[in-house]
């Protein structure tokens, strides 16, 4: 599903060039659940935002589903990102403006979804993610194990192909951190391919494949199953 | 989707209620002021709108040459010239003169004055008078005939009462037969009349009327549709010249779209008008909602911290950048519609404050479509103005940026939101510095030496009724009651044009000169009366026989006749010879910016237009009044008893610059307002942002004057930067729009200095709340929220 070769990300100010990608190269089959380790500033994170189309790599390819996409312009990434990737955050991320519903909802409209099916499909995300009691509520009125519930909900509303995950247990306690952990699970072994960055040992046990990076390159790739 | 976006944009205001009033209120102020300029200039804009066909009707000025110049005149077109329009020239298809003139009308024992006018049957047609009862072409059939206006008519008669054929009594002298009942004139009206007779009342007996010799008419015509104008003004300019051999006296057509906008001549050709206030209004408006906007862009952007992990995880969830925009754009339109229903409240409180201040009856009108759409149009503009740039600037985060926790934006909006500050308070201090130049010229001129003392000094319309004829009575009367100092008549209001005339000649006289000389006629003790005093000679005798030849003249004169000895020097105005027997001071009337024209007097009660009298000072004046009106229902009776103060019919005469000084002052106090609500709003988030900071500051031993200070300073540059910009363009404004009176202030720097030290003062009194609120929060609150 994702074959990145060579892949290659600088961050410049101006008198010095940071290598946050060196030449990385790897592929997640669909269905797979990847993690990706290592020390901060190792280049998880910028990896995690290329291979969510969030931002560009400087060189190399990536192959979305077959597709190169390194070098879509940001209308042609937004279209491909609405349609196959979620996002979960370690900082949830939520509008707090939008309630419980109404966040998760948001990735519909944009993708056009008319208000009957979604409200339809919200409510069936919703239940899933045991949540649905807080539907009408707003963000800050729920524990932070919920607001991650809201957002996984809100990642996986679209039925996307893909779920990145950055560090989503890193601002929760170890019960509510497993409880999403699970959640991204019982995703993966319905046949969404998840990819997640983390810092814990314990997160990336729920994973295939956990990659390990540093200086922006892979030092090793360790089977799980 | 449009849903979900109003749905947020209301929620943002509710979430931040204090920045959202902030902008609400700022930007209510905004829309009230514009649309309170704007029923102003529509109503400025809209005269003379009754007149169906008012681009084929025109007045008839004339354009009078002296002393090289051209020189335009209104009511002053001889008798004949609207016949012989109509007769020699085919494209004017109807003719009509107008003299306007009050009159006293009795009913039964109501009485009534009313303005109205002597006019030809054409002035139905060319003013599309709307008969009510009666009709257009019976009208004018008979010479005592009288049409009269609904209002007149409900004054005088019963309610419903068919009143053609009834009569009415005028002046006590003559009766007139209701002819026809018209609609009354609209207020925006240039011409207003509540009467009409046929104009032979006014002409016969007065054989002068009838050559070319006198201009004392207005002439009206309306033309031909197709035909072009600027060849029947050449048609009309040649008339005058071919009847009379005088090629320094020329009748040109002046359009009816020109009577209230540009009637402004120079050189005989129009220089402008109250246009010019029309113009400068709109763009004050315009300016007002600008500041306000500016406010909304400047808060909105200063908080996009705030917005920009919305504006992230709306573009990471698939979001373009025209959906955002469109958001935003959104939110700024909500808040300008808020803004807008605020504003209708204000316009209703406000409008009659207002209508006092522009004396007008202007009214928001909810059916008319004009009023609703330019109410929506406000809105969509200042919701537009204000929200386009934060849309931009806001929907320009990168996801990527944002997620990382460090938004950044392409948008330098810091320099931005400086420039704007800049430019609201260098408009503000424009708007300062030329309200104060305004009132300081406008006092300028009323304290100007006038040569006459017009305090005090009561003014009684004479003519019509007994007056003049009583008038040795009424003033011997009046003297012996120890109430008033003295009394005196004149044929014109002693602050008008009145007449002149450039045929009076004197012995040194250049050839060429044509110099236009004011005469005027007066009773001995009007001198006394007015508080003018003569310089030389002597005033009038008490006969009007010993002094039929006797002149005073002016200064100004005796300057032109330029003789050791003008006393006794002889002038001439036909087969008269006159004797200089006084000089009285000069004194000003009509343009009371400028100098007025030399003076001759003679003396005559006959055809006196005004009574003038001086109460004994130290006396009470409404015990004189009292008095006054007791002797005049003597000796004028049945006529209700009037009066007006000099000082006040002076006044009157700035009403115009009373009217923008007044204005101006309003408007900026409202930019300032407005201004200082966005300094206030901008101060609170930049203390906000520099929480840690000061926190640190104070940590590490810093004075709360010093952090006072630190936080005020990068306002108080950017005032002083508004000031460097202010200064020059309002001097620039301020100096071409003073070329305009040849009597003027010059600018002096204390102005400048005046209104920086008030925009400074005002704005650091804004900003310190901020500041002193900032610095006296504990530091360890602050640095605990990192």
């Amino acid at each position: 599903m994702i074959k990145i070769t060579n892949l290659e990300k600088y961050y410049e100010t101006e008198e010095v060039q940071t290598i946050a990608l060196n030449k990385l190269s790897f592929e997640v089959k669909e269905g797979e659940f990847a993690a990706i380790m290592g020390p901060s500033g190792c280049g998880k994170s910028t990896l995690l935002n290329i291979l969510g189309l969030l931002d560009d790599p400087d060189g190399g390819s990536y192959l979305f589903n077959g597709i190169e996409v390194a070098g879509y312009n940001e209308s042609k990434r937004a279209q491909l990102r609405k349609h196959n990737i979620g996002f979960v955050f370690q900082s949830f991320n939520l509008i707090d403006e939008l309630t419980v519903f109404e966040n998760v909802e948001l990735p519909l409209i944009y993708t056009g979804v008319k208000p009957a099916e979604r409200k339809e499909r919200v409510h069936e995300v919703l239940e899933k993610m045991q949540i649905m009691h807080r539907r009408k509520h707003f963000p800050q009125q729920l524990s932070g194990g919920q607001q991650q519930r809201v957002a996984v909900a809100r990642a996986v509303v679209n039925k996307p192909k893909l779920i990145l995950a950055d560090e989503p247990t890193g601002n929760l306690d170890s019960t509510n951190g497993n409880e999403v952990m699970d959640l991204l699970t019982e995703l993966n072994e319905a046949g969404t391919t998840i990819i997640m960055v983390t810092h814990s040992e314990h997160d990336a046990k729920f994973s295939h494949r956990i990659i390990r990076m540093l200086d922006g390159q892979k030092v090793t790739e360790n089977i799980l199953v | 989707m449009i849903k979900n976006y109003f749905k947020i944009a209301w929620r943002n205001v509710l979430r931040n209620k204090g920045y959202s009033l902030l902008n609400i209120f700022g930007l209510a102020i905004g829309i009230t002021c514009a649309s309170l300029i704007l029923l102003w200039v529509e109503d400025e804009t809209s005269y003379d709108e009754s007149i169906k066909d008012k681009n084929l009707v025109f007045k008839i000025p004339t354009n009078q040459k002296y002393d090289g110049e051209w020189r335009t005149f209104f009511m002053a077109t001889p008798g004949p010239l609207a016949g012989v329009l109509k007769e020699e020239i085919p494209e004017i298809l109807k003719t009509t003169r107008l003299r306007d003139q009050d009159f006293l009308f009795s009913v039964n024992d109501k009485n009534v004055k009313s303005f109205g006018a002597y006019a030809d049957q054409d002035i139905i047609d060319i003013f599309n008078l709307d008969f009510i009862e009666g009709n257009a072409k019976e009208a004018f059939n008979s010479k005592h005939g009288i049409v009269i206006t609904q209002k007149v008519a409900s004054i005088l008669f019963e309610k419903n009462k068919k009143v053609i054929g009834e009569t009415i009594e005028v002046d006590r002298k003559h009766s007139f037969k209701v002819t026809g009942v018209i609609k009354d004139l609209p207020d925006n009206s240039t011409h207003h009349f509540s009467w009409l007779v046929p104009f032979e009342n006014f002409t016969d007996g007065k054989e002068w009327s009838k050559d070319y010799g006198s201009n004392f008419t207005d002439t009206f015509v309306k033309i031909a549709s197709g035909v072009n104008v600027d060849e029947v003004d050449e048609k009309v300019r040649a008339i005058l010249p071919a009847k009379t051999g005088d090629e320094e006296t020329k009748a040109i057509l002046f359009s009816a779209n020109d009577w209230h906008l540009r009637d402004n001549f120079k050189d005989g050709k129009i220089i402008g008008g109250r246009i010019e206030y029309v113009q400068l209004f709109s763009l004050i408006a315009l300016i007002i909602l600008a500041i306000a906007c500016v406010n909304f862009m400047n808060l909105a952007t200063a908080r996009s911290q705030k917005r920009a992990t919305e504006v992230g995880m709306r573009k990471a969830l698939g979001s373009g950048r025209k959906q955002l925009i469109f958001q935003f754009i959104t939110e700024s339109l909500l808040t300008a519609g808020l803004a807008s229903i605020i504003s209708v409240i204000g316009l209703l409180l406000l409008l009659p404050e207002f209508n006092l201040l522009v004396d007008k009856n202007l009214s928001l009108d909810y059916t008319s479509p004009l009023h609703v759409f330019s109410l929506l149009a406000i809105t969509l503009i200042s919701g537009l103005l204000a929200g386009l740039y934060p849309a931009f600037y806001l929907s320009g985060f990168k996801p990527i940026d944002v997620l990382k926790g460090n938004p950044k934006n392409s948008w330098n909006a810091s320099l931005i939101r400086k420039c704007l500050v800049v430019g609201q308070f260098a408009t503000s201090i424009v708007l300062i510095i030329g309200t104060i130049i305004v009132y300081q010229q406008v006092d300028h001129i009323k304290n100007r030496n006038l040569g006459l003392d017009k305090d005090n000094l009561i003014e009684i319309p004479a003519a019509g009724g007994e007056i003049i004829k009583n008038f040795k009575l009424i003033e011997q009367e009046l003297t012996s009651t120890g109430l008033v100092q003295s009394t005196g008549l004149m044929n014109s209001h002693i602050l008008s044009e009145g007449n002149n005339t450039s045929s009076i000649r004197w012995a040194g006289k250049p050839e060429n000169s044509d110099i236009l000389i004011s005469f005027r006629t007066v009773t001995p003790n009007f001198f006394d009366a007015a508080g003018m005093s003569i310089k030389e000679g002597r005033g009038f005798g008490k006969s009007k026989a010993i002094d039929s030849s006797s002149v005073l003249i002016t200064e100004t004169f005796a300057k032109l006749i330029n003789t050791d000895d003008v006393l006794g020097s002889k002038i001439y105005w036909g087969d008269d010879e006159l004797i200089v027997t006084g000089v009285v001071e000069d004194y000003l009337y009509g343009d009371m910016y400028g100098n007025s024209d030399p003076v001759v007097f003679f003396h005559e009660d006959e055809g006196a237009d005004y009574m003038y009298i001086k109460p004994t000072e130290g006396v009470k004046t409404s015990l004189v009044l009292d008095k006054i009106e007791e002797i005049f229902n003597i000796y004028n009776p049945g006529f209700p008893f009037e009066y007006n103060f000099v000082d006040d019919s002076f006044n009157s005469k700035f009403k115009s610059e009373q009217m923008i000084g007044d204005l101006s002052k309003i408007f900026a106090i409202i930019a300032i307002l407005i201004s200082c609500i966005g300094l206030f709003g901008l101060s609170a988030y930049m203390a906000e942002q520099r929480k840690k900071e000061i926190g640190v500051r104070k940590v590490l031993g810093s004075s709360v004057l010093k952090i006072v200070k630190l936080l005020s300073k990068d306002f108080l540059i950017l005032i002083f930067v508004a000031l460097l910009f202010a200064i020059p363009l309002a001097w620039f404004i301020m100096h071409n729009w003073l070329q305009d009176y040849a009597y003027r202030i010059n600018i002096s720097w204390w102005i400048f200095a005046l209104a920086g030290f008030m925009v400074i003062s005002i704005a650091m009194l804004t900003v310190s709340f901020q500041a002193i609120k900032a610095a006296t929060a504990n530091p360890i609150k602050s640095l605990r929220t990192e």
